[in-house]
């Protein structure tokens, strides 16, 4: 087991509102949910001394602009004008669970003591994702000329692949949106939050990318969430009760550039990330009372599932039936909502719900007795980060 | 329709150039005799440097596929719905194509059906590999 588990823990959380398109500028969103993070843990903004985000747009074909299209370290560090802060970083890889990664290090190395981590997302207007212009660049000249765009097709080729193989049909995965949309209902947050969401809804919706129709696929919003993290003798003394972090890892695997399409890709970025954070917290999927798992696509879900161990490759669109991912169930499942219900903020938001449900801060979707709560942050292929955190140090 | 064109840099040209000439080349490690693709500047198997573009018999079989319904791209929009298809070569296993299953509905890709590659020009400077069901079956 790893000797630091436990001893960095998350203290508050916060959320901006959340819009299906771009009111005001994006760094708005970033500023509301770091202050809510930081008010809910009963500090004030001085104490803050570490930061830490990952500010990509994942959207293709639209300028970057900061604090407009993506909110950066430095456009924060502009905003908050913190007289204390002692470090910051910006990740380039394994997304927004990276950077709270390297949070969690940079506490345990003693360089900051109270670190912020945000995830900011802009939905531009016009086509989210962009094939290129007249011309296809680096490693798109492989995909682009053939009408491959954004990752959906990449994963959607993939769950072809993963339903055909396995003999399974695509619409067992009405109960992973259903089920969500009525989590999210306990979920003020979510964008979708008070919508009813049907099984006859998600089976007559339009295809997008075949196996996906459109309640496969996260909707894309502007807004954004945040954390705060703390050493835990720190977190011990705030307002809020502290979620410790376990355990956590990330995929140790990449593809070519390029190279779309490979369903063992996302197995094996999940089980590198995963088997990571089993042996670093000592549990196993057994142990898990509650899980979130990235589900920008649907699909990310099946492979997250399988990947981490919960169940066999080939029978995760079986194991989310019969209520096993009800609030209630065998093992309880994007409990806040998942993406498809609060809309595309990627990872943060799992990482958030993780925390909130080993604390016992999750209101009227809170699971019952939670010691152990694990979180699948990204997808597994490319930015796979999986975490554990649990209710008491041990 | 008008598709992206292609740009072509120093580890991806010969793929192109063969392309234009009705040859489906792939690169290979010459040390371990390794096929990869897309190109890339070193050996994925086994860090070789000595690369070349061999020639492969493009026959293989449909790995995965997608249904494309989404016309976010105008430029695809009069092709919806169409097939958007991955290709593992007989000769290449590992190896991933993107293309488009031709002269067939969209309804006939499915995982595992035998493909055969067909040279589609895009314009006087380069040609996309594709594939269509294979005419033997096999
Ligand atoms: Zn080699």
């Amino acid at each position: 087991m790893w000797e630091h588990r436990c001893k960095v823990a998350v203290s508050g959380v916060g959320f901006s509102r959340v819009t299906r398109s771009a009111e005001v500028p994006l760094a708005a969103h970033a500023l509301e949910a770091v202050k809510g993070a930081v008010a809910d843990s009963g500090l004030a903004m001085s104490d803050i001394d570490g930061l830490a985000t990952y500010p990509e747009l994942p959207a293709t074909g639209h300028a970057v602009v900061d604090g407009v299209t993506i909110v950066s370290v430095n456009c924060m560090m502009a905003m908050l004008k913190l007289p204390n802060l002692s470090w910051h970083v910006q990740v380039e890889t394994v997304n927004i669970g990276g950077a709270v990664q390297q949070a969690v290090n940079a506490l345990l190395a003693g360089v900051c003591r109270y670190a912020v981590v945000w995830r900011a997302m802009h939905n531009p207007k016009g086509t989210y994702q962009n094939l290129p212009g007249t011309y296809a660049h680096g490693a798109s000249q492989f995909t682009a000329p053939y009408g491959f765009g954004g990752p959906g097709q990449g994963m959607a080729v993939a769950y072809t692949r993963w339903l055909e193989r396995h003999g399974q049909r695509r619409e067992k995965m009405a109960t992973l949106a259903v089920t969500q949309r009525r989590h999210s209902h306990k979920n003020p947050h979510a964008y979708f939050c008070g919508q009813p969401l049907t099984r006859e809804d998600y089976l007559n919706s339009r295809m997008v990318a075949y196996p996906f129709c459109l309640y496969d696929c996260d909707i894309p919003v502007q807004g954004a969430v945040a954390i705060v993290l703390t050493a835990a003798d720190r977190g011990r003394d705030l307002r809020p009760r502290p979620a410790y972090i376990a355990g956590y890892g990330q995929r140790l695997a990449f593809e070519v550039a390029g190279r779309i399409g490979s369903l063992s890709s996302y197995m094996e970025g999940g089980k590198s990330s995963s088997r990571l954070t089993w042996e670093r917290s000592g549990f196993a999927p057994k142990d898990v009372d509650v899980a979130q798992i990235y589900d920008g696509f649907s699909a990310s879900v099946i492979y997250g599932l399988e990947s981490y161990g919960f169940c066999k490759e080939g029978e995760a669109l079986d194991f989310i039936q019969d209520g096993r991912i009800e609030l209630d169930g065998e093992l309880p499942l994007n409990t806040f909502g998942g993406s498809l219900s609060t809309g595309r903020i990627h990872g943060l938001w799992h990482i958030i719900e993780g925390a909130l449900q080993a604390s016992g801060r999750a209101g009227e979707r809170q699971v019952k007795d939670v010691h152990v709560s694990f979180v699948g942050a990204s997808a597994p292929i490319v930015q796979g980060t999986t975490f554990i955190f649990v209710d008491e140090p041990y | 329709m008008t598709r992206p064109i292609p740009v072509p840099n120093e580890w991806t040209r010969p793929f192109w150039d063969a392309a234009r000439r009705g040859v489906l080349q792939l690169q290979r490690c010459q040390a371990c005799k390794h096929f990869q693709h897309p190109p890339y500047a070193t050996c994925v198997r086994c860090m070789a440097t000595d690369l070349a573009f061999e020639p492969v018999s493009g026959k293989g079989a449909i790995y995965a596929y997608t249904i494309m319904y989404h016309s976010g791209d105008k430029r695809f929009a009069a092709a919806i719905p169409y097939a958007s298809i991955i290709v593992e070569l007989d000769d290449a296993p590992g190896a991933l194509l993107a293309a488009n299953l031709l002269e067939a509905p969209y309804t006939e890709a499915k995982v595992g059906r035998r493909v055969e590659v067909v040279f589609q020009p895009l314009n006087d400077e380069f040609t996309l590999p594709q594939f269509r069901l294979a005419r033997d079956g096999r």
